[in-house]
C-alpha cells in the first residue's frame, strides 16, 4: 500500500531522530489535495489505487507521529498509534467509509483518538496489526533526514544567554508547562512563555543559519 | 503535496498546545488542525525535532546550563548518574568527574532573598574570567545549581576554579558568595 517494499519499521526510529527541517509552503500547481487523494482511494477498487494511498500515507504518517508523540508522549507509542491509524484510515478509505473528502482531517482525527484510548488500554500492537491486516497494508514510514547535528545545536544553546538557555531546557527536556518551570526559576508562567519565545527564535536562527558554524 | 495554510497556526499557540497550556476544546481544535495540515504540522515537527536536539545535547553533557533541584532530582530518578556538590557561601570542596557520571552538579548555597538579579563568574587559571549575566534562580531554596558541560569538565586538568555570585542592583554589583572547587582530573 504505502510502501513497495517495506522495511516496516526501520525508518520509524529514524523518524524520532529528525533535529530540523526547514518550513517552506510546498508547491501545489498541478498536484492533487489530501481530500481528492482520499476520493481517489475511495472511488477506486480496494487496493487499486495504491499510488494515492501511498502519497496520502507520506503526507499523513508524520501528522499522525505528532499527535501521538503529544498525546503518548513517547516514540515508540507514537510509531505504534501512527501504524495503526494509517492502517485504519487506508482500510477505511478503500471500504468507502468517508463521504466527503474534505472532512479527512476529522476522519483521521477521530481514529487518532479512537486508537490512543486503545492503546493506553493496552490494546492493539503491531504484532496484532500484522496478523490483523497482513502484510499487503505495512504503511509508509514518516521518514525524515536529520539536516542538523548534535554538536550545532549545542554549539548554539551555548551561545544563548543563560536565562533562555535554561528556560528552554528546563521546558524541553520533559515538555514542562510555563507554570512548572517558572516555579522551578523564581519567574512567573508569562516570563518564562517571553524568554521561551525569544529563546527558540534565537536558537532556530542559530541552527537554520546557513554557511555558519554554531 | 498540501496546500499553503490559510490560517496558520501562532508559533506561541503552537508551543502552548505541544506544552499541555490549553483547554481541551482548543487542544482538540489545533489536534485537527494539525492533521489535516501539512504547513503547520510541518512547523509542530521542526519544534519538536529542536526540542529534541536539546535534550540529546544535555545528554551528551554539552551544556552548562543553570536548572533546578527538582530538575536535578528527576534526572537522578530517571537514573543518571549524578555527581553532586553542594558548597557553602564562601566555601570549597574537592571535586572530580569519573567515567560513569553522566551529570555533574554544583549547588552554591548563598543569601538570594531580595536579589532581583544575579550574575555569576567563572575563574579558571590563565584565562579571562567567563561572566554569565542575569541567571535564573529561585530566591527560596537559597542556592544557585549550576549543571557542568561534561566535555569541558573531562578535559581539565587538575585545577582550583572559582565562582563568585553578584547581586546586581543598577550599576552596583555586591559579591554575596565565592566558592572554590579544587578538581581533580580523573586517572584512569
Amino acid at each position: 500500500m504505502c510502501n513497495e517494499t517495506p522495511p516496516r519499521y526501520t525508518s520509524l526510529a529514524k523518524a524520532g531522530r529528525c533535529y530540523l527541517r526547514p518550513v517552506q509552503n510546498p508547491p501545489t500547481e498541478g498536484l492533487e489535495d489530501d481530500a481528492a487523494l482520499a476520493r481517489r482511494i475511495a472511488q477506486a477498487q480496494p487496493g487499486r489505487a495504491r499510488g494515492a494511498e501511498a502519497e496520502l500515507c507520506r503526507r499523513l504518517a508524520p501528522r499522525v507521529r505528532l499527535y501521538g508523540l503529544k498525546h503518548l508522549r513517547d516514540e515508540h507509542a507514537a510509531a505504534d498509534l501512527m501504524q495503526q491509524v494509517m492502517l485504519m484510515t487506508i482500510e477505511k478509505l478503500r471500504a468507502g467509509a468517508l463521504r466527503d473528502g474534505e472532512k479527512l482531517a476529522s476522519f483521521v482525527f477521530g481514529i487518532c483518538r479512537m486508537s490512543v484510548l486503545e492503546l493506553r488500554r493496552g490494546g492493539l500492537r503491531r504484532e496484532q496489526l500484522l496478523e490483523r491486516y497482513g502484510e499487503d497494508l505495512a504503511p509508509a514510514a514518516a521518514a525524515t533526514e536529520p539536516l542538523f547535528d548534535l554538536e550545532r545545536v549545542a554549539g548554539c544553546l551555548e551561545k544563548l544567554p543563560q536565562r533562555e538557555r535554561s528556560v528552554l531546557l528546563m521546558t524541553f527536556y520533559e515538555d514542562k508547562p510555563a507554570d512548572e518551570v517558572g516555579a522551578q526559576l523564581g519567574l512567573s508562567a508569562g516570563n518564562v512563555r517571553v524568554i521561551r519565545h525569544r529563546g527558540l527564535t534565537h536558537l532556530r536562527e542559530c541552527v537554520t543559519a546557513e554557511g555558519t558554524t554554531a | 503535496m498540501s496546500a499553503p495554510c490559510q490560517h496558520p497556526i501562532d508559533e506561541r499557540a503552537l508551543l502552548a498546545y505541544w506544552l499541555g497550556e490549553m483547554a481541551e476544546a482548543d487542544e482538540a481544535r489545533v489536534d485537527e488542525h494539525i492533521l489535516g495540515c501539512g504547513h503547520c504540522s510541518a512547523r509542530l515537527g521542526e519544534l519538536v525535532a529542536l526540542a529534541g536536539g536539546m535534550r540529546d545535547a544535555f545528554r551528551h553533557g554539552a551544556l552548562q546550563v543553570i536548572v533546578s533541584d527538582a530538575f536535578v532530582k528527576r534526572l537522578a530518578r530517571q537514573g543518571l548518574q549524578v555527581r553532586e556538590y553542594s558548597v557553602a557561601r564562601n566555601g570549597s570542596v574537592n571535586c572530580t568527574v569519573a567515567p560513569g557520571d553522566d551529570v555533574v552538579v554544583s549547588r552554591l548555597e548563598a543569601p538570594l532573598g531580595g536579589v532581583a538579579r544575579l550574575d555569576l563568574v567563572v575563574h579558571a587559571p590563565g584565562l579571562p574570567a567567563e561572566v554569565l549575566q542575569d541567571v535564573p534562580f529561585d530566591p527560596a531554596r537559597g542556592e544557585v545549581v549550576v549543571s557542568s558541560n561534561m566535555a569541558q569538565l573531562r578535559a581539565l586538568p587538575s585545577l582550583r576554579l572559582r565562582f563568585e555570585l553578584f547581586a546586581v542592583e543598577g550599576h552596583d554589583k555586591r559579591l554575596i558568595g565565592d566558592y572554590t572547587f579544587n578538581h581533580t582530573a580523573h586517572r584512569a
